[in-house]
């Protein structure tokens, strides 16, 4: 049987192989021939004797039959590779050895993957790769059981067909938008300046500008649908920088059109000093309440490997004043940074500008950043846990009796 | 799942396979938990045959699978086997197949196609350095120990670093074994320790020990023993190098310090220009100091009592025989509050100099530069580790040094209670002051004698804490 089959693929190779080894048609043809030869042989051993013992070396004889002359071939003419061809190589080996690689590459990716220093690095910007691919293709597949589960809905809604009246008009999303913009072009000479900083292009990979970017289109479309936008400044700009190259990929042709102010002037120069506030997490000082003549300042940067101080320099150099958000006065802090996305900064500013409460605002701080909102405040908390654990010791009896009276003679008083 | 005891037939294997939940998983998984309960390598073998019966062939990642079960179980010939195959089929092969392949056959009596491999494997890419450690303990293994140094150099040349085992494993080969040019590779082995501040452990030094004493005609004797904190061994009675840098690395240190601390990428980040020039000059017209204070940081030895107590409480202490005394603060000391005294930080003042700097400047920075620039003598206080500022540098030759330097300059303080009378429940506050190293604690030697220290367990310690146990080693003439 064995013969047979070599013999029936040599007779296939000898006439399609040279095509379609190139083609990497392979794969399609072999395992069509082998099925079928292998089937008669199956078949054969169950009916001469079911209890015959196990061939185990059988599995080699399969794997060794047949490709051996074209293979040869190929190890002969790899000598020297370039360094594109070694990548996609690897690639190759390593998505047959089951790691986490994409299935399609571009050009692009591949320079990319040989230009990475070390073997961990390939792997993670591969892994980044693979998870990409893997988030697309699962939102296509979204994205087809919705337009199916919609096409029926139509036909459905088609057989009954029945004309309905509105009450209203159908705002259309264009409509929506030039109200919006209304609104934002009336920002532009009325409302409250808000700056992004964007002086850390150095402090930045490539993927944390890309990352920064992204975040900075969702503040602007944030801002843009807000009751009461802000005006957007975005200082320090540089043109032909990373930034400007993200942005045109995320905006395309409306980059020119938006309605913010893009300048490479620094904040210092357009606003009097007086009147910044530049929030950086790092700051000593801390926000108490939301000041509407005041410009605030937002560093654009995404820091994944957390650099303390970067943002701060920047004001100290040039003496403004800073601030950090309240966070552990109103939220028991659990876990995380306490540097926010920007898309939440500014979020949590369009809500202390609506409404001025903390409470609010702070609601969009990542929930699993904290185990929820103090309802007393942090020093009275601490007082008590003192006092707790003054009692556990059981030393200084007295002066824990008196501090006790003390609170709650306070606490009687202010009632 | 569990994987089965004896080999199963195909229809077998079906049933089991339907039974699965995830039936295009089934033989991943169950490889894996082969590998993991150690299956006997036929029950393994049959499912291989199972599926390259069914299927036609069988996938990359299931023989490598395969390979990694042959190799926990020392299967030498199934493994060449298996390369046979993968040569066949792949143009290529991984670093995991060339690994387990290498790790498989180093073992066995084909440790040559190892070695082989290996250079396959150079092709391509860089080996692993558990690749490198097979083949040259396979190499060593088979008296060829002048292929295991080459592989060892090469190893070397491409910036991997050697494991404990590999250097072990050349003191344990060479062991009675004659040559000057051996000796010479493993004197430079040791002087490798030393470089990088290596400690090896216990059967590490053991192993150096008996390759000392069986070098033919060597008359070489070891002792382990405890170094006296004066740095004087009490076998040999040799005096253990100074832990002081020499004039050149001292003032590289120094540079590097404030060019990379201090400075980094952006002098604004830890302190500001002026207030690091103000600094400069303050120090520059009061030096030298003998000790320098991070006086933060020693406030909060106690959290029972008042910080500024702490600080001078410690600062009483240090006070001793005129010592020059620099304490490092930040502006907020200076405000009367319930933990710092006007009038406490005042008496202070007398007994030291003090310097403070702004509330969102590092002064640990400060710290290092005053005691730097203070000279060699000079020592500083601190229960900091300061491995940030030693993350700061940027070669890690900048970084042993700085930790040769913390070590022979940093004096740590904790604060110990002590009972005065036994009826009275008061307690009097002392310092423990552990002082700073007189000797340093490296691989070393005399050329008559060799001087080690070493770790009493294989774990390592943590980067602060240095061995005090040494082996010493001198060579009777």
């Amino acid at each position: 049987m064995q013969s047979a089959n070599v013999l029936l693929k040599k007779i296939v190779r000898s006439s399609i192989l040279p095509f379609a080894v190139q083609n990497g048609m392979k794969k399609d043809l072999f395992p069509l021939s082998r099925t079928l030869s292998l089937s008669l042989c199956l078949k054969q051993d169950n009916s001469s004797s079911p209890s015959e013992k196990l061939d185990l070396d059988a599995w080699k004889k399969v794997m060794k039959s047949g490709l051996q002359e074209e293979v040869s071939e190929t190890v002969s003419d790899r000598k020297e590779l370039s360094d594109m061809a070694a990548a996609r190589e690897l690639l190759e080996m390593w998505r047959l050895a089951g790691r986490s690689v994409p299935e399609h590459v571009s050009e692009e990716q591949l320079k990319t993957l040989t230009e990475c220093p070390s073997k961990s690095a390939k792997k993670k910007y591969l892994k980044y790769l693979y998870l990409k691919e893997l988030y697309k293709k699962n939102d296509k597949r979204k994205m087809d059981e919705k337009r199916q589960r919609r096409l029926e809905t139509e036909e459905q809604a088609s057989e009954t067909d029945e004309t309905k009246k509105h009450s209203f008009i159908y705002l259309l999303a264009s409509s929506m938008d030039r109200a919006y913009n209304w609104r934002v072009a009336q920002s532009m000479t009325f409302g409250q300046p808000l700056v992004f900083d964007m002086s850390f292009e150095k402090d930045m990979s490539v993927r944390e500008v890309a990352d920064t970017v992204r975040q900075l289109v969702l503040s602007e479309g944030f801002n843009r649908r807000s009751v009461d936008p802000f005006h957007i400044h975005f200082c320090n700009f540089q043109d032909d920088s990373l930034y400007h190259k993200e942005f045109i990929k995320h905006y395309k042709e409306a980059w020119g059109k938006l309605l913010i102010t893009v300048t490479d002037q620094c904040y210092t120069d357009v606003f009097p000093r007086d009147k910044l506030v530049y929030l950086t997490a790092d700051s000593p000082k801390v926000l108490k309440t939301f000041d509407h003549n005041k410009v605030y300042i937002v560093g654009s940067m995404v820091d994944k490997s957390i650099k303390t101080g970067v943002s701060l320099a920047h004001a100290k150099r040039l003496g403004l004043e800073t601030a950090a958000l309240p966070l552990e006065k109103y939220l028991l802090w659990n876990s995380g940074a306490k540097n926010l996305t920007l898309d939440q900064m500014m979020h949590i500013l369009l809500t202390l500008k609506d409404t001025g409460s903390w409470k609010k605002a702070l609601e969009f701080v990542p929930k699993r950043k904290h185990c929820g909102f103090v309802s007393t405040p942090v020093h009275e908390l601490k007082i008590t846990l003192n006092l707790i654990n003054m009692l556990k010791r059981g030393q200084r009896q007295e002066e824990v009796q008196k501090q006790f009276a003390k609170s709650y003679s306070k606490k009687l008083t202010r009632k | 799942v569990q994987p089965p005891e004896k080999p199963l037939q195909a229809e077998e294997w079906n049933r089991l396979r339907e039974g699965f939940k995830s039936p295009e998983m089934f033989e991943e998984v169950m490889f894996n938990s082969m590998v993991r309960c150690n299956s006997p390598i036929d029950v393994a073998k049959s499912l291989l045959t199972h599926v390259a019966k069914s299927n036609g062939d069988i996938a990359y990642n299931l023989l490598v699978k395969y390979l990694a079960l042959c190799v926990q179980q020392g299967q030498a010939s199934e493994i060449c086997d298996v390369y046979d195959i993968m040569k066949i089929r792949f143009r290529n092969l991984e670093s995991g197949a060339y690994n387990l392949l290498i790790k498989g056959l180093s073992n066995s009596d084909h440790w040559r196609m190892a070695l082989a491999l290996l250079e396959e494997e150079k092709k391509i890419m860089i080996p692993s350095r558990t690749s490198y450690e097979s083949c040259i303990k396979a190499a060593s293994r088979h008296q060829e120990i002048n292929r295991a140094f080459e592989l060892y150099h090469e190893m070397l040349a491409k910036d991997l670093v050697p494991t404990l085992d590999v250097l072990q494993a050349f003191f344990d080969f060479s062991r009675g074994m004659k040559g000057a040019e051996l000796q010479k590779e493993l004197f430079d082995i040791l002087l490798y320790l030393r470089e990088n501040q290596i400690y090896p452990h216990k059967t590490f030094m053991q192993s150096i020990k008996l390759w000392f004493e069986s070098i033919p005609g060597g008359n070489w004797r070891g002792h382990l023993t405890n170094i006296k904190d004066s740095g004087h061994c009490p076998v040999c009675h040799h005096q253990l190098e100074e832990s002081d840098l020499t004039n050149e690395e001292y003032n590289n240190l120094r540079e590097k310090i404030i060019r990379d601390v201090i400075h980094g990428t952006d002098t604004f980040r830890k302190t500001s220009p002026q207030e690091f020039e103000a600094f400069q000059t303050f120090v520059e017209d009061r030096l030298p100091f003998d000790i320098v204070i991070d006086g933060l940081n020693v406030s909060h030895i106690k959290l029972k009592k008042m910080q500024c107590e702490n600080l001078f409480n410690a600062v009483n202490c240090l006070a001793k025989e005129n010592a020059r005394l620099l304490v490092l603060g930040r502006k907020h000391m200076l405000t009367n509050s319930s933990n710092w005294k006007r009038e406490i930080m005042k008496e202070m003042q007398n007994k030291a100099d003090f310097f403070f700097a702004e509330n969102t400047s590092e002064d640990d920075a400060f710290l290092l530069y005053a005691t730097l620039q203070s000279g060699k003598h000079c020592k500083f206080v601190t229960r900091d580790f300061l491995r940030d500022h030693k993350a700061c540098l940027s070669d890690s030759r900048m970084r042993h040094l700085f930790r040769k330097w913390q070590r022979g300059h940093q004096i740590e303080i904790s604060a110990g209670e002590k009972h005065i009378n036994f009826l009275s429940k008061k307690k009097l506050f002392v310092f423990i002051q552990q002082p700073a190293f007189q000797y340093d604690c490296v691989v070393q030697t005399t050329g008559d004698t060799w001087h080690i220290p070493y770790k009493d367990i294989f774990e390592e310690k943590d980067s602060y804490e240095v061995p005090r146990k040494w082996l010493c080693i001198q060579q009777k003439r």
